[in-house]
């Protein structure tokens, strides 16, 4: 609810839409009431033969109604979208508020892309907590009141009953029902994803269920998850139904109730038999807006698990900056330094890095390599601090990074992670990400240097670079990190996917670039790394060995195996 | 919508109860309007006292009760025929993935088609469990409100008979036209919050580049923007449906007028006439106009229709078996007689292989990436059927036998083995057909060289892993794998070699491991590593789907001169 709560506030950003939408909403209820009131008194009327001109007068009364509620229902339509549209605009910005900050962290905590498609879909499916949760209520409740306010004129009794029924319709049947419902809700839930989980499993598991044999046995899982799925979701739909249709019958039991308590006093004397037909029209229009609140409970459940969804994951307070008191130093190359330095991700056990050590000298080369999961990203992140240290210190020119803003040290640095997004749009709106003021010219010369001359600035990017193989996505976030120009390079696997002889002529121009620089390069090959000042061996999370090519070859350890296994390796 | 109507139409049952129902609902609607202008008139005209219209009051409360319990009864026929189309769906859908898939994972969609199992077939329901019922409904109530209509009063009838068309007609001219186009603002809408989703996704390389703050503003002004295009679409379809509200309510003015002209001046019709009809008038647009807004539901329908309809028409390569048993405790002798396999029309081939495979053999498949080598592979398996030629075991075709018999001799180790969700024991026993016994597990853990980590985790062997479990490295997948084949024992094992990536731990146990394997079976391996080629009894050299040479390392580097050429290069890039 505390959500809820959020979304509301960013709702009542929009106060003059939502209060059009509701002064609409009221109107076309109200006028709807009014029409078939006066059709009925109309009618009652006419019978006792009045005079031609009463009945021109509630005639034309009666269109006035007719068109005021095609109108009003027209306008509320209008702007309860328009807010609705508007109300998601103000989220989507708030989100991004929030989750900026926490970025990229957050998404080490949440590996899989599936997540913020999720969030994308909860987002959207907000737009129903405005259009049928938050403002029918409030419409209801008016129109309700205005008319047993009009009908206590006539009756105080009848308005009386008016407002039991409002109570039965919009809250206690509502509410019971969505007593019973919760529980069939969280069981589809649970069963769908069961089912979800069946089918990924059969279709990406298919090769090895089918040669141990257990293809029936998921067969039979499978159409029992379906089968389960397909109830639960019946049985959901039933249920609905009842509910739906149990309010309609208490609402059409109170008009009957109207109508014979109506009649009674007419019979008493205590009521114009006149009227009679009219508040048993009222009595019948005024319902019909309550039978929707049937459905109410269950949409406020969606938005609640929808905006509970959102919003948890950007709740978390950004980890507690220490206040940055300094800067790195511009326009010079970079010393890296790494004390003891252990790092464990949440909820592993395993340390990620431990006790890692280093010294990397300004303007010198060095290369990071091992197997994967040997902890060579994580070190990564730690010197982009992305993640913090458990222990030990990082120091970037002598300076601790803890004390130096996260947004300082990505200035002063160019970065190509294994993971390099690419956004819709143009190869050229991409590639000019890097820095500002840069010229096609620039910008082709960069493309040239990785290789992607046949690409043009023009040329269009999908999202997340869809169109681009992996190869060509590497180079493109080379391409950028050369133009960024700063004097720290970190590269993590920059040209995994690109071929050797490519790959070399763009080593080339990028070390002829950084000549001067500090570069860090983690490589899944260990072709190339002769001239590097230093290669570092991981391991488990630890540096297993150090030192230039020649040496580690010399050493006969742990490089000298991989580089064993590598050249026998054929693709 | 046809395919979704063809199956409507085959719920004969359902469909004729939906009809009952909807006779049954337009008698209440009718028999409601009745009681009430009754009563309103023996009260109000007639002066009757209050015991008389008792009776009256009671059929009044029956023929309510009786009108919310039909909408239920409808409902309920509508949601449980829904139930049955989509169990059938599921059914044919199963099916089909089971006969199918080894292609579709090749071709990276098994995503999509777990997206049409779950999605598409939810999609599909509203069209049943509202759409049908609903036109159902609308199509005798209103027929039975104007008989009434006429049998009272022929004018009113009448005046029903021509406006009642103009609400169709409406919906035909200006529904349709702004239905494409809000149909298309939906897929706007699916394009911009992908690129919501883009940019979220970016974040990282935004903040990077220091250019997270001015994607505020454009999600902002994006965001509005969209608001506004859609709002113009949505006007149109307001506006339409503010006239089908005014040609109803006008024609309801116009049968008033009618009624209470003649009730006033002419003193034609009675009371209590003019009340019912004036009762009924309305039901009988509603009833009309709820016509329109079911069409618009039973439409989010179709193209989730036309998806499943795709998956299920899509072409099979199913694998053959027969009936003949195979003994599988010892390896088989395997011969490749021209076999040849082709993706769907034209897709990638496999040409004309013909091979000999002896039992303990050690097979290497070898070539370039695109060679082949895979799909070769996945043929020695059984898991997809050769298009051409035949693969014979122990003299007669693989296709002759038990599939369970074969399968049984087999182990498989790609590079990327699944996890099942489940506990790592329940992975590792995956492997054998009888239930394995903890010690034989944690043996086959042991060889695997994988019983230290898993004894290292805090629920050891019952750790859960797969979907919602514990995650575990490429190189870990890789142990697990080979412990699910230490503790099969197959006389066949299939072996994907890792291009790269591995710890030497893992390479090493991997090697070693094969070796061991190979004392009590055939192996075949898609071989990356000069060591395993090497030492391979037998060699298939594949380029662009065709076995090009084969003999051992020494025979081909003599006879083949893009083999050779293949090996040197590569040894003379990574020496370089």
């Amino acid at each position: 609810m505390k959500d809820l709560a959020i979304v509301i506030k960013l709702m009542m950003v929009e106060k003059k839409d939502v209060l059009t939408s509701i002064l609409f909403g009221f109107l076309a209820g109200i006028t709807a009431v009014g029409l078939f009131a006066s059709s009925g008194y109309l009618i009652s009327k006419a019978a006792l033969m009045p005079p031609l001109y009463a009945l021109t007068v509630m005639i034309a009364l009666l269109k006035l109604f007719g068109l005021a509620r095609a109108v009003s229902r027209y306008g509320e339509r209008y702007f309860s979208h328009r807010a609705t549209f508007t109300i998601l605009s103000n989220l989507r910005v708030r989100f991004f508020e929030k989750l900026e900050p926490l970025a990229p962290g957050i998404f080490q905590k949440y590996r899989s892309g599936d997540l913020l498609a999720r969030i994308v879909g909860d987002v959207e499916s907000l737009q129903n907590f405005f259009l049928r949760v938050y403002y029918p209520p409030i419409v209801l409740v008016i129109v309700f009141l205005s008319t047993v306010v009009f009908t206590s004129f006539f009756s105080i009794y009848i308005a009386l009953l008016l407002v039991v029924g409002l109570i039965l319709t919009a809250c206690v049947v509502p509410a019971w029902f969505a007593y019973s419902q919760r529980k069939i809700d969280h069981n589809v839930r649970e069963v769908r994803g069961e089912l979800s989980t069946e089918v990924t499993e059969l279709l990406y598991g298919f090769s090895d269920l089918k040669i141990y044999q257990k293809l029936d046995d998921k067969e039979q899982m499978l159409t029992e998850s379906s089968m389960a799925y397909i109830n639960e979701k019946e049985r959901d739909g039933v249920q609905s139904m009842f509910n739906q249709s149990m309010n309609t019958m208490v609402s059409l039991l109170i008009s009957w109730s109207v109508l014979a308590l109506g009649a009674f006093l007419v019979v008493e004397g205590q009521l114009d038999g006149l009227f009679l037909a009219m508040l048993v029209m009222i009595s019948l229009t005024v319902f019909e807006n309550a039978t929707p609140m049937a459905l109410l409970p269950s949409h406020l459940e969606e938005s609640r698990l929808a905006s509970h969804r959102l919003f948890s994951v950007v709740r978390e307070e950004p980890l507690r900056v220490e206040e940055p008191v300094l800067s790195l130093p511009q326009d010079q190359a970079l010393s890296v330094e790494m004390d003891d330095v252990t790092f464990c991700f949440e909820e592993e056990t395993r340390r990620a890095l431990d006790g890692v050590s280093l010294r990397l000298e300004a303007g010198s080369k060095t290369a990071i390599v091992g197997p994967s999961g040997s902890g060579k990203s994580t070190l990564m992140q730690l010197l982009l601090k992305i993640q913090r240290t458990d222990a030990g210190e990082i120091r970037l020119a002598g300076t601790p990074i803890s004390q130096v803003a996260q947004e300082d040290i990505w200035t002063n640095s160019n970065v190509v992670l294994q993971e390099n997004h690419f956004f819709y749009g143009t190869i050229r709106e991409n590639v000019a990400l890097a820095r500002d003021g840069l010229s096609d010219e620039e910008l082709i010369d960069a493309l040239d240097k990785v290789q992607l001359s046949h690409l043009s600035l023009d040329d269009e990017v999908l999202e997340k670079g869809e169109n681009l193989s992996g190869g060509e996505k590497q180079r493109l976030a080379i391409a950028r990190a050369m133009l960024k120009g700063e004097r720290l390079w970190l590269l993590d696997e920059p040209t995994s996917s690109v071929d050797v002889l490519t790959e070399r002529t763009i080593y080339h121009h990028l070390f002829e670039q950084a000549v001067d620089d500090t570069l860090v390069l983690i490589s899944h090959r260990l072709t190339g790394l002769e001239k590097m000042d230093q290669i570092i061996v991981m391991e488990n999370g630890t540096i297993v060995e150090a030192g230039t090519f020649d040496e580690l070859m010399a050493n006969r350890g742990y490089f000298y195996d991989m580089k064993e296994i590598e050249k026998s390796v054929l693709l | 919508m046809n395919e979704l109507k063809s199956i409507a139409k085959t719920y004969k049952g359902t469909r004729m109860f939906l009809v009952l129902i909807a006779i049954l609902s337009g008698m209440t609607i009718i028999g409601q309007a009745y009681f009430i202008v009754a009563i309103v008139e023996r009260i109000f005209l007639l002066g009757q006292s209050f015991g008389d219209i008792v009776p009256l009051l009671g059929w009044l409360a029956l023929v309510l009760v009786a009108r919310a319990g039909l909408t239920f009864l409808s409902g309920r026929a509508g949601v449980r025929m829904a139930a049955k189309v989509k169990n059938d769906f599921h059914r044919k859908l199963v099916t089909k993935f089971l006969r199918n898939p080894v292609q579709s994972s090749l071709q990276g969609q098994s995503g999509q088609k777990v997206s049409v199992m779950m999605d598409a077939v939810d999609e599909v329901d509203s069209y049943f469990s509202h759409y049908v019922p609903q036109v159902i409904q609308t199509s005798i109530v209103p027929l039975m409100i104007i008989v009434v209509a006429f049998t009272q009063h022929m004018y009113t009838g009448l005046l029903m008979l021509i406006t009642a068309p103009f609400i169709p007609l409406f919906f035909i001219i200006i529904g349709i036209k702004t239905q494409k186009k809000s149909e298309e603002q939906m897929d706007k809408m699916a394009t911009f919050s992908g690129r919501f989703l883009d940019t979220l996704q970016g974040l990282t390389t935004l903040k990077l580049f220091g250019r997270a703050a001015q994607q505020k503003e454009s999600i902002r002004k994006s965001s509005l923007d969209f608001r506004d295009a859609t709002m113009s679409v949505l006007k149109v379809a307001f506006v339409s449906s503010l006239m089908l509200e005014y040609i109803s309510m006008l024609s309801i003015g116009l049968i008033a007028l009618e009624l209470g002209l003649r009730l006033v001046l002419f003193e034609s019709v009675t009371f209590f006439t003019a009340f019912f009809l004036l009762v009924l008038a309305p039901e009988f647009y509603l009833a009309l106009k709820e016509l329109g807004s079911a069409f618009h539901t039973g439409r989010g329908s179709m193209g989730a229709a036309k998806k499943i309809a795709d998956e299920l028409a899509q072409k099979e390569q199913a694998v053959e078996w027969g009936e003949a048993r195979l003994d599988t405790t010892v390896p088989p002798a395997i011969a490749l007689r021209g076999v040849g396999f082709q993706y769907g029309e034209q897709g990638f081939a496999l040409k004309d292989i013909q091979a000999d495979i002896k039992p303990y053999e050690q097979v290497a498949i070898v070539g370039r990436s695109g060679a082949g080598k895979s799909t070769l592979l996945h043929l020695l398996a059984g898991l997809i059927g050769p298009t051409r030629g035949e693969m014979i075991v122990e003299g007669r075709s693989l296709s002759d036998y038990k599939e369970a018999d074969w399968f049984d001799g087999l182990s498989y180790i790609s590079q990327h083995p699944y996890l099942f969700a489940g506990t790592i024991a329940e992975n590792i026993s995956i492997g054998c057909k009888e239930q394995a016994s903890h010690f034989d597990i944690e043996e086959a853990a042991k060889k695997a060289g994988i019983a230290e980590l898993i004894e290292s985790l805090e629920k050891g062997y019952d750790t859960p892993v797969g979907e919602a479990g514990r995650g575990l490295s490429g190189g870990e997948k890789q142990r697990v794998a080979l412990a699910r084949a230490f503790l099969k024992k197959p006389s066949v094992i299939l072996f994907d070699e890792p291009t790269t990536g591995l710890d030497l731990h893992t390479e090493r146990i991997l090697q070693a491991s094969i070796k061991e394997l190979s004392q009590g079976s055939t192996v075949i391996t898609v071989a990356h590593r000069l060591h395993t080629i090497k030492h391979a009894d037998h060699i298939l050299f594949l380029a662009n789907g065709e076995l090009v040479a084969q003999g051992t390392h020494d025979e081909l580097m003599k006879s083949t001169l893009e083999y050779r050429n293949m090996v040197s290069v590569q040894q003379g890039g990574v020496t370089e």
